[in-house]
Order: C-alpha cells, then structure tokens, then sequence
C-alpha cells in the first residue's frame, strides 16, 4: 500500500468498528449454538467438538468466537481450496471437506462451507465443522491409531465436494454417505446440523452486508485486522527476546512405537520486531499410524498453545496470525503429512502434546510468563463404549462417553481449571450426566471422585483428574481409548511439580486389578469394572511458596490430603474437618518450610 | 372490589404499587429495610397511601389481596449468607456440585477461578445406598452408617440438609427412608429431597436445586413468616400471595415448603408486566421486555401471549454460577447497565464493560468516589439527565466529575468530550441489542414482529435507539416503568407446575408410562386447585409439556402437548409433528426421518386472580405538549437545545429531540423520532 493511498482511505469511527466486530461476534455464536443444540452425536452436543467461523473473501480468517482451540486456524486453507476447485462458485452452494491434505484437521471433521454472496459478489465463506461420531473407518472408531495409510484408515474423504446447488441437496453424496457411515441416521443429522449453522451464518451475513454496504465492510475488514495486529504486537512487546527449546513425548505405542512420538518445539520471542516464531521443523518423518498431524492441526496447536499464554482478550484472526510464524516441514509427525499417510488421531494426543509443550515452553521467560501442561489423557471415562442391549432387545450402541476429565494446568495467578479435559478442548466441553449414561447405555456407574492429590502441587496447583469405574450390567461390553499421559505425565514449571500419570484398570469379578495399556480395545464381562484414572494438570512455581490458606482450604475440600500438605507443601495443619477445626500452624509450618528449602 | 396492592422488596428500594378500582396505579417507594423487611415495606405503602390521600390502615383495611416479591433469597444466594447445609450424596459421588455439567467460556484463558460448588465438599457426605436405572434399589440404605452421619451432622451444627440421591426419580424408596431418619434423629430440622422437588434426570440440576432449597429454608421460611405476621399485626386480614420464578403467584404456606421457587421471582414478573400493557395498547401478545437497572440489564420475551421458560437459568453466570434447576421464567442478565466502565484498550479500541462501577462507588457523578467514566457518567455529559433532578430531585449528579472522567479517554482517543460520551452510550446500547437478539433472533422469533416494552429506571435513555436497531416498530414506556416487577405482579395469577420425568421415544412410544405420569400430574395440579379457597377461583386451566429431543440430541426443548392423553398412534404422531415444528423454528431444521425422545412431562395450572382494572381513555384531543425549560443535549452531532416536559397529559405529543422528566425515570426522544400518552397514560415512542 503506498503513502497516498493510506491517507486517502476512509477510517471508520473506532465506534463502529467496534458494533462490526461485536456483529460478527453474534453471528458465529448463534452458528455454534445451532450447531450445538440440534447435533445427534454426544462428540459435538456433549464435547463440543466442532467449531465455526467466518472467512473473508480473500480467505483470510476473519472470526471464530468460542471455537475450538484445535480448529482455530485451518478454515482459511479450506476456504481457499474451495475457491481454487471450484470456479463456478455460486449463491445457494454448500460443501462438505473432510480432505486433511486439503486444509482439513482430520477426516472425522467434516466441514460445511458456504459461500456468502451480496450483489452477486462474494463476501464472505462461512465454516462448519464437526467432529462426526462415525466416518465410514475400516474400524468403528474415528480415531484409527493403528491405521497404518489411509486405505487401512479407510476413510470416506471429500475433497471440498458440492453438496448444495441452488440451496438444493445433492442427494448421491448423502447416499453414499449412508450407504457406508455407520448409524447413518446419527451422521445425517449431523450433516443437517452443519447445514443449518452455516446457512444460518449465511443469512446473518447477507443482512450485515445489506445494512452496512459492501466499501463500509471492506474498510472494516482491512481495519478489524490491524487492529487485532496492534493488539498482537501489544502483547508480544511485553515480553522479553529469547529462544525457548522445548522437549516431550507422546507416550510409546506398542508394537508400533515402543519409544512414542518425541517432539520438539522451538520458539523465538522477538519483541523488537514483534514476532513469534515457532519452528517444528526438527522433528521425526511421518509414522506409520494414524498419529500424524495434518498441517491445520500442527499449525493449530502451537499456535492455541502461543495464545493460552497472551491473556484471553486478543482476538485470534488473520490480523493477530501476522505477528506468529510457524516452520513446518513436508514428511513430519508435526508438520505437513506426505500422502498417503494417516491423520485419523490428528486432533487430539499428539495436538494435545503440542500445545502443552508450546505453552509450557514460555515459563522459561521467567516468574509470571507461560503456564504448566494440562491433563493429557482421554482415558477410559472418556471411551467409546458399545454392545448391545438387553433393555431393547438386544438393539446395538456405539458412543463415546464424556465422564472422566483431565486437570487444568496451573498458571502464574491461579490454580488450574478442573473440569479442563484435554489441551484441545481447554474445558470447553461438557460433562456427562452419569443418570443419563447409565440410560442411555447397559451400564453401572460405581463411582466417579476428584483424585485428592492428583494434581501437580505449586505455588498454584495444577487440577486433580477424575477416577471414574463402571461396568456392564449384563452382556459384554466393548470399550475403546486411545489414552495419552500414563508414561509422560503433564509437566509443572518453574518447580511445580508433574500432575498425576494416567492409568487404566480392569477389576475383576473378585476385586483383583490389572494395569491396562495405555490404548485400549478390549470386552468386559459383565461384573468386571474398568478403573480409569485421568491426568492431573501440572504445578506452576515452588510448592513452598503457596499460600497457607490455599492449602488449608485444599486440606478441608479434599483437593489435597493432610500428608501431602506437610510433606509437599511443607504445611503443618492441626484439627479434623469433623471438628471443624483444621488450622495451620504458623511456627512448625514456617519451620518446616525453611527446613525443606535447604534439602 | 377494594385495593390490591403489590410490594416489590429489592436489594435498595421498596416498590410499592396500588391499584384502585377507578384503575388508578400508584407507586410508592421506599428504601429496604434487610433487618425488619416490615420497615420498608410499611413506609412504601405510606408513601402510596398519602398520594392516594387515605390512611394506612384505610388502605389496609380497604384492599382484597396483597402480593409479596423479593431478592431476598436471590441475594442470600449471590452472597452465599444462606444456612449452613449438608448435601447427603450417594456413596461415589461426592464432587456432582463441583463438577457440574462442565463447559466453559473463552478457550485461551486458563487463568479463570474455577468456582466453589454451592455446598463445599467438607458438607458433603457420601451414603450408602443405590438405584439402578431401571429404578430397582440395588443397595438398601444403610442406617447404621446414616445414623452416624446424622449425629456427626447434629454435633456440626448444620442448619439444613439437602438429600439428592442418584435415580431416585425412578424410585424414590431410599431417598424416603433418609427422610423418616432425619426426622427420627434430627427432629426440625429443615430438608429438601431431591425426588419431590423436581423429578427430573440429570443428578448434577437436580442436586444443585436441592440443595438451594434446602439452603433456603431457614432464612426464607422467618422472612416469610415474619412478613406475614407483620401485616397481620397491622390490620391487614385479607389474602397474602408471594410471587414466583414462573411469574405466577403462591400462598405462604407453599413457599415455605419450597422456598426455590421465590428465587428471581422479580425479574419473572417483568414479562408478566410487558404482555399486560401490551395488550392494553393494543399491540399484540408478541412482546420484548427490557428491564434496565443500574448493574444488569435483563431481558424477557412472550410469544403469543405465553411466557417462555427455561431450567437453564444460572445463578451468577453460565458454567461459574449455580443452577438453578427448576423450570422458571427465562430472563436473560447480562452485566450491562448505567454503572458500566468504559475503557480504551491497548490496540486503541474503546470497551465498555465486563467491569462496572455497581452502585457502591457508582458512577463519577454521584460524587462517593467513583473515578471511572460510567455510561451513567456519559449520559451527564450528554445533557440528557438533570443534574438537579435526579430520581425526583433525590441526589444530586456532579456534572464536572462526569466530564473529567469522561474527558480522560477521550484524550486518548483524540475525540471531543461530547463526541466519547455518544459513543459510550453506543457501545453500551450494542450489549444489550446482543442481549436481545439471543432471545428473539438466535431463538427463531423476529424481534420486529415484536413490541416492546422498557421498564427499569433507565431505561428511557437509550431504549429508541436500541428499539430502532432490534428493529422494533412499536415501544411502549409504562408510566411505572420503574416498578415494572411490582406492577407485573398487579396482574398474575396464581401459578403452579409439576414435572414428573419419563423418558420415551417415539417409536416404541411407552402409553401406559405417559399417560400415568400426566393423570398423576392431572390430578395433583386439581387437588391442588381445589384446596385455594376464595370466590371466583373454579375457573383454572392445565397446560400440559413435554420437554423432548431428537434421539441422541442433548439439549431438550419445550413443546406444547397436542393432546391431554396419547390413545393411539396418531396422537403420537402429533407430537412428533409439534416437535417438528418448534424445532424447525429454532435451529432452522426439520429431521422428518428421526424419532423423538420424550424427557420430563410438565403440566402447568394457571387459577385466574380478578386483575385490577385497566382504566384507558379514548383520546379524542390531541396537543402538543410544553416545555417547561430547555437545555443543551447532544445527539452525536454537536450541542442542540432541547426542550424538557414534565407532567404530560393523555393525549399529548412531542416531536424530537425533547427530554421528558418523570420523577422515577428520564426518556430521550433522538431527533427525528416522536412520543406521545396514551389514553392508558403509557409513552407510545415512535421512531
């Protein structure tokens, strides 16, 4: 842009800038709650895995409120392979794009796009995606770990297919999609949910585009994006210049990885020039399994990673994207796949791995920067159960349930959010109702508690993971999870201790317990119970270093135990809950304290 | 027919409004009294009494029904001052209040408090005891265990017990021993059990609406007793009602039982107040409610005449507050009001809001304090409130600390004082015409179908140019818009619902399950109708719900029941059809080839109270109002003088820009836009 025209341009009042943005913002919530609300499958109305947003015409990602950390970039790479396939793009199109070498996250993601036109011209493409309950695998589950190309995985891909002309349905993609997805009606439902949002997104946007006028939208687009630049360059100028490497692993996966997925993140802070730069490039070749991450996913999860460490209030767009750089590599676990190789887990374990070990990697920058790893495991309360029946004679069921949850990472002013999940989904998701499984499934809940001591002590504590056991009430159950975080626990920083490692368990019928694999598919008999233990979020800062009265009232909630507090937190606690009256004692904590700081 | 009189006990001020038989309503205020509720309440219904020219005891002697609402249990909640409470859980689950339903706002932002659970974990006590899903009881409680567990309870000095048992909606046996327990070893001691509160699935909604109740009992069951024997020691011999959650009315005795359901009993009264003056104005049973305060601006919605609830409502915010459970009317809070702060962030954009000045220190210009630039302040500098008329003249507005706030950001935005100022009230006005389009638009209703209707005391300065954006042809400013909740109450009835859960679905529909669950529902709602004593009270009518899905869908919504009893499949198939439709309205999708699961059957009796007449002229003479005086406003266009009225006839008209003055309320009427008094002596605002 040259001088003249910079000053030729009209700027919008700061006023009305705001009312845009604040429009947009109201736009995409009422898409994801159509989305959320009249979804069938619990992994996009329970989880809430699905996200969606706005992309401009030039394909830049515009907003995304609320969306889904893993999904927040990659919309645009879609979008802009549906410009590039198709030339004919009409008012009244839809596609569906599950494609991972096209822009896509993985397979299970299928994406609704929808071009918004005004006047005839092309504004705006909005983006549905949805984490699909069943996508046609060779197996019954989306996440195919051991899938060693995608013709094991056997997945039905669309590569930015028109599922909509005239805003009629082609009817010959939703019958081959029936035709192979498993409980079709689920998957159908599902479609029309994505559907429903985007065309709900595109009405919205034809009414903005109406009432504010194509050149006052265009100004606020260009201005909306280097606002949200300034406030991105705000954010890194705040932060010392330094290079951060940072290691960690996926856990091992036998027989294929015996040694799991070493990855190593480096990342350069440059406030001078206001930039991040985060090179991935140092990493293993693609493996043979569906452990590989797409290029939207690898992108996607350091840069959630950068931003869980900015404060919550920079808007993520192609604005702020400008100021952070990321470096892959083609042929790279985390970076771009070389066909044909698997994304089926590409959303979640090793995402989850990137993002912890991004914003993990700041706490070096010193005393209040980064924050410690958060629960990585999507353990056996999270599994996909199925079976069949006795209380529908016999009638068949397959889904995945919402009742464990890892621990939120502690950061520099507070103890980590419990009801966190995974990195992925950042405690965006909801929890299971246990009445509503137990109805919904041939299944006994036993128990489901908070680990007290499962979170990584700190001067702020990382959250405690949830145990939860269940059974079969009659018939063999099969149960299935691709769980992270029982070898490599999430991590504290600046001497926060590790959260709790992750376990399975079976219990037999005469109460013996038999450590499980970390991925799991295997039957219960009814009367054996699984016993699933998730993550605890990792500590931030010294345990020594908390404040008395957090642990006192950890001690009284049973976030932590009596012992703990003494022998982690070096408080010394007198009384029972019972007598309601639990009380530090000040000297002998203060003794044990400096006592404990000189070993 | 006498007086009736409704009493509105808020966190600040008492309202009080009485209507007579001529459809005069007075208002009558006072300051709330927290230590002897009476107090206040006596000295507004004083205040009204002496406007109306009469006695007190004249006035009480003279009036057929008074209706009670308060916060005070709201209040209790938000500031956690409610009795200590025991939660006796089912062995296993100890954390169903701590971890709630999950969910979360803004994914980059993990430095959140997670928040307490309503009754901490060191009250909570795990009992042994089980029910299946089928409903048999699979573990018999343990009363050797419970026993201990009680003496513990009676030794800790617990104040109420909350007992919310895992399916005791599908057999309740356990859940009713715990209570012959707690009434063998803790004789008075005040309980709620989950089961016959509400009977609906999901432990975590079930338990934490128990546990409210419980929590209440003690505090509500003397406010309410204490309220009642006040008014009877001063003369008052007629029937008492206290105002409810669904925007109905109950006895005291009922709510004692149930102290739940007086919880945001004002806010529900709003819409109930909407849809009256409404249809007084002839302008439809389609009706947005705006109810602006200083700290939130709450908005409700009636679709043809029919109030719309919801058991989604959060006390203190989605996912960090608590829920409340219980069917209630669904008013949408956001933090949005005259003490919100306006600020300019670091990428050079003005904000207004999360934080807010509340009413401690308030805004600039109450001179306690407040050093932060409110949209209260903005308003000042805007000309459009009197400084020496606000609330009647009742505080003084310090105009110079508005405009010293005020001119602080706009220094740093390089604008005119004047020029800030309007775009605060801007910003300010797009929270709330957010507000509004998440119950109307987002819902499937088109907010320009609808009239609306602005109560609060602020809600004259910005409600025509949010009227204009939400695209609302036809606004109507009651004359007591600031006591919209008292005035609602004018004109409910009594109100009372029973859930009873049953889960079904369509293609293997259960007819014995439902329609016992409905005659059950039938039947309790007329007995419980026959039992209200008074004249004029046969006349009732049951409506009847279901809160359903589509199989493998979540999230229920409310469907109208097409018929009282399903007899055969077409019956069913009316449903379905329903079902189709309300979902087709509000996610824009029909799913003709799914079936619906049928959750909680709810029905709902309405018993009509005589409501106070409405007193309308026909207007055949129309004028221009007078100003009294004018002074400088502004309208985002440099200074205009503008003419202020006071004391407006029916039938009088005013042509923007003008301010009109109301002792309890201010209106702007922007250039270009119009206002005149009805012959139901409401503003009419025209755009």
């Amino acid at each position: 842009m040259t001088v003249e025209e910079s000053n030729s341009k009209q700027d919008l009042d700061p006023v009305l800038t705001a009312v845009l943005a604040n429009r947009l913002d109201g736009i995409v919530r009422e898409m994801s709650n159509t989305m959320l609300r009249s979804a069938r499958s619990a992994v996009i109305n329970s989880a809430r895995d699905f996200s969606c947003s706005i992309v401009t015409a030039e394909n830049d990602l515009l907003a995304s409120a609320e969306g889904l950390p893993v999904h927040i970039f990659g919309s645009n790479l879609q979008a802009a392979s549906m410009c590039d396939l198709h030339t004919d793009l009409a008012e009244g199109d839809a596609y569906l794009h599950n494609d991972p070498y096209l822009g896509n996250t993985h397979p299970a993601d299928h994406t609704i796009l929808v071009p918004v036109f005004h006047d005839g011209e092309h504004m705006f493409t909005v983006c549905a995606k949805a984490h699909q309950a069943d996508i046609g695998n060779s197996a019954p589950t989306t996440y195919h770990p051991a899938a060693k190309d995608v013709y094991e995985e056997g997945s039905l891909i669309f590569p930015c297919v028109r599922v909509e002309r005239d805003y009629q349905q082609n009817n010959d993609i939703v019958r081959m999609c029936r035709s192979r997805i498993r409980v079709p009606n689920q998957w159908q439902g599902d479609f029309l949910a994505g559907i429903g949002s985007a065309r709900i997104g595109e009405r919205r946007l034809k009414e903005f585009c109406e009432k504010y006028g194509r050149d006052t939208i265009r100004i606020f687009i260009d201005q909306w994006f280097d606002y949200s630049e300034r406030r991105m360059v705000q954010a890194i100028k705040n932060m010392p210049k330094a290079q951060m490497i940072n290691h960690g692993a996926h856990d091992p996966f036998e027989p294929l990885l015996p040694d799991g997925i070493p990855i190593k993140v480096i990342i350069n802070v440059d406030p001078d020039e206001a930039v991040i730069d985060i090179d991935l490039r140092d990493n293993i070749d693609c493996v043979d399994c569906g452990f590989n991450e797409s290029e939207a996913c690898a992108t996607s999860n350091v840069v959630a990673g950068v931003f869980n460490c900015l404060g919550a209030d920079v808007p993520n767009n192609a604005g702020s994207m400008r100021r952070i750089r990321v470096h892959l590599r083609e042929n790279c676990v985390v970076g771009i796949p070389r066909f044909p190789h698997s994304c089926s887990v590409a959303t979640t374990n090793v995402a989850d791995r990137l993002v912890n070990i991004t914003q993990s990697a700041f706490a070096q920058l010193g005393e209040g920067y980064g924050i410690a790893q958060g629960g990585a495991s999507m353990g056996g309360g999270n599994a996909v159960v199925s079976g069949a029946d006795f209380r529908r004679d016999g009638e068949l069921y397959i889904n995945q349930m919402f009742l464990g949850s890892g621990g939120g990472p502690a950061t520099p002013q507070n103890d980590g959010w419990v009801t966190y999940g995974i990195p992925v989904v950042s405690g965006l998701m909801y929890r299971d109702s246990v009445e509503v499984d137990e109805l919904k499934h041939p299944i006994e809940v036993k128990s489901l508690r908070l680990v007290s001591g499962g979170g990584g002590a700190g001067k702020f504590r990382g959250a405690p993971g949830a145990e939860v056991i269940y059974g079969s009430k009659k018939d063999v159950m099969t149960v299935a999870c691709p769980c992270d975080g029982q070898h490599n626990p999430p991590e504290g920083v600046r001497g926060g201790e590790h959260g709790q490692k992750a376990s399975t368990y079976k219990i037999s019928r005469n109460g013996d317990r038999e450590k499980l694999p970390n991925v799991i598919q295997m039957d219960f008999m009814p009367g054996e119970l699984l016993m699933a233990i998730d993550n605890g979020g990792g500590g931030y800062g010294n345990p020594l270093e908390r404040d008395t009265d957090r642990v006192l009232h950890d001690v009284r909630e049973n976030w932590e135990s009596l012992e703990r507090a003494r022998d982690v937190y070096g408080v010394v606690i007198t009384g029972t809950i019972d007598g309601e009256n639990l009380a530090v004692n000040q000297g002998a904590t203060d003794k044990l304290r400096a006592q404990m700081a000189t070993q | 027919m006498g007086y009736r009189i409704s009493v509105d006990s808020g966190g600040t001020f008492t309202d009080v409004i009485v209507a007579d038989i001529e459809g005069g309503h007075t208002v009558g205020k006072s300051l709330t009294t927290p230590d002897r509720i009476w107090n206040g309440m006596r000295g507004a219904m004083e205040n009204a009494a002496d406007l109306l020219s009469i006695s007190f005891i004249d006035l009480l002697q003279q009036t057929d029904i008074l209706i009670y609402g308060t916060t005070r249990s709201t209040n209790a909640i938000v500031q956690n001052k409610v009795a200590k409470t025991a939660l006796l859980t089912t062995e296993g689950f100890p954390d169903t209040l701590v971890l709630k339903e999950g969910g979360k706002f803004r994914p980059h932002d993990l430095n959140m408090v997670y928040p307490e659970p309503y009754i901490p974990r060191s009250h909570t006590f795990e009992i042994t005891e089980r029910v299946s899903s089928e409903g048999e009881v699979t573990v018999k409680l343990d009363a050797t265990q419970t026993r201990e567990i009680l003496a513990i309870l009676l030794k800790r000095n617990f104040e109420a017990v909350a007992v919310c048992f895992l399916w005791s909606i599908a057999n309740p046996e356990n859940e009713l021993e715990m209570a012959q327990l707690l009434d063998e070893c803790l004789p008075g001691m005040p309980y709620t059990l989950s089961h016959q509160l509400v009977p609906i699935i999901r432990e975590y909604r079930r338990a934490s609406a128990t546990a409210i109740d419980a929590s209440l009992k003690p505090l509500m069951q003397e406010h309410l007793r204490e309220m009642n024997n006040d008014l009877r020691a001063a003369g008052y011999e007629n029937e008492i009602l206290v105002s409810t959650s669904v925007g109905g009315c109950l006895h005291v005795e009922e709510l004692i039982e149930r102290p739940i359901h007086t919880v945001k009993c004002g806010p529900a009264m709003a819409p109930v107040a909407g849809l009256t003056y409404s249809q007084m104005e002839n302008m439809g049973q389609d009706v947005i409610i705006c109810d602006t305060g200083g700290t939130t601006f709450d908005v409700s919605l009636v679709r043809d005449g029919q109030l719309k609830f919801t058991r989604e409502t959060w006390l203190g915010g989605q996912y960090t507050g608590h829920l409340l459970g219980i069917s209630s009317v669904d008013v949408r809070s956001i933090g949005a009001g005259g003490g919100s702060i306006a600020w300019i962030d670091d990428g050079g954009l003005m904000r207004v809001g999360p934080h807010s000045a509340g009413a401690d220190p308030g805004p600039a210009c109450y001179g306690n304090g407040g050093d932060e630039p409110t949209v209260t302040d903005a308003a000042t500098v805007l000309g459009y409130l009197d400084p020496n008329f606000f609330l009647g003249g009742r505080m003084r507005l310090d105009v110079e600390a508005s405009r010293r706030v005020t001119g602080r950001i706009a220094a740093q935005i390089e604008q005119s004082i004047e020029d800030t100022a309007f775009a605060i009230c801007n910003l300010a006005n797009e929270l709330m015409i957010k507000a509004i389009h998440e119950i109307t638009v987002s819902e499937g209703f088109d907010p320009r179908e609808c009239t609306l209707v602005a109560g609060g005391g602020a809600a004259g300065l910005n409600i025509m140019p949010i009227a204009r954006e939400v695209g609302c042809e036809r606004i109507i400013l009651p004359k007591v818009a600031s006591a919209l909740s008292a005035s609602g109450m004018q004109f409910s009835d009594i109100v009372t619902e029973r859930t009873i859960s049953s889960v079904t679905v369509s293609d293997r529909f259960n007819f014995d399950a439902v329609n016992g669950a409905l005659l059950k529902i039938d039947e309790d709602l007329r007995l419980f109708a026959k039992g209200l004593e008074g004249e004029g009270r046969e006349k009732f009518k049951i409506e009847f719900f279901v809160e359903a899905r589509y199989q493998s869908q979540v999230w229920e919504l409310d469907v109208p029941l097409p018929v009282e009893r399903f007899n055969n499949q077409s019956d069913v198939d009316a449903l379905i059809e329903a079902f189709h439709q309300v979902h087709g309205r509000v996610f824009a999708i029909r799913d003709e080839g799914s079936h619906v699961e049928c959750i909680n059957w709810k029905g709902i009796l309405t018993v009509q109270l005589l409501h106070p007449n409405i007193h309308t002229t026909k207007i055949t003479e129309t004028s221009m109002g007078k100003p009294v005086s004018t002074r400088t406003a502004f309208f985002g266009d440099g200074g205009v003088e503008t003419p202020i009225y006071r004391e407006l006839q029916k039938g009088a008209q005013i042509k923007g820009p003008a301010i009109i003055e109301e002792p309890t309320t201010t209106i702007v009427i922007y250039p270009g836009m119009s206002a005149r008094v009805s012959g139901g002596n409401n503003f009419i605002l025209e755009l």
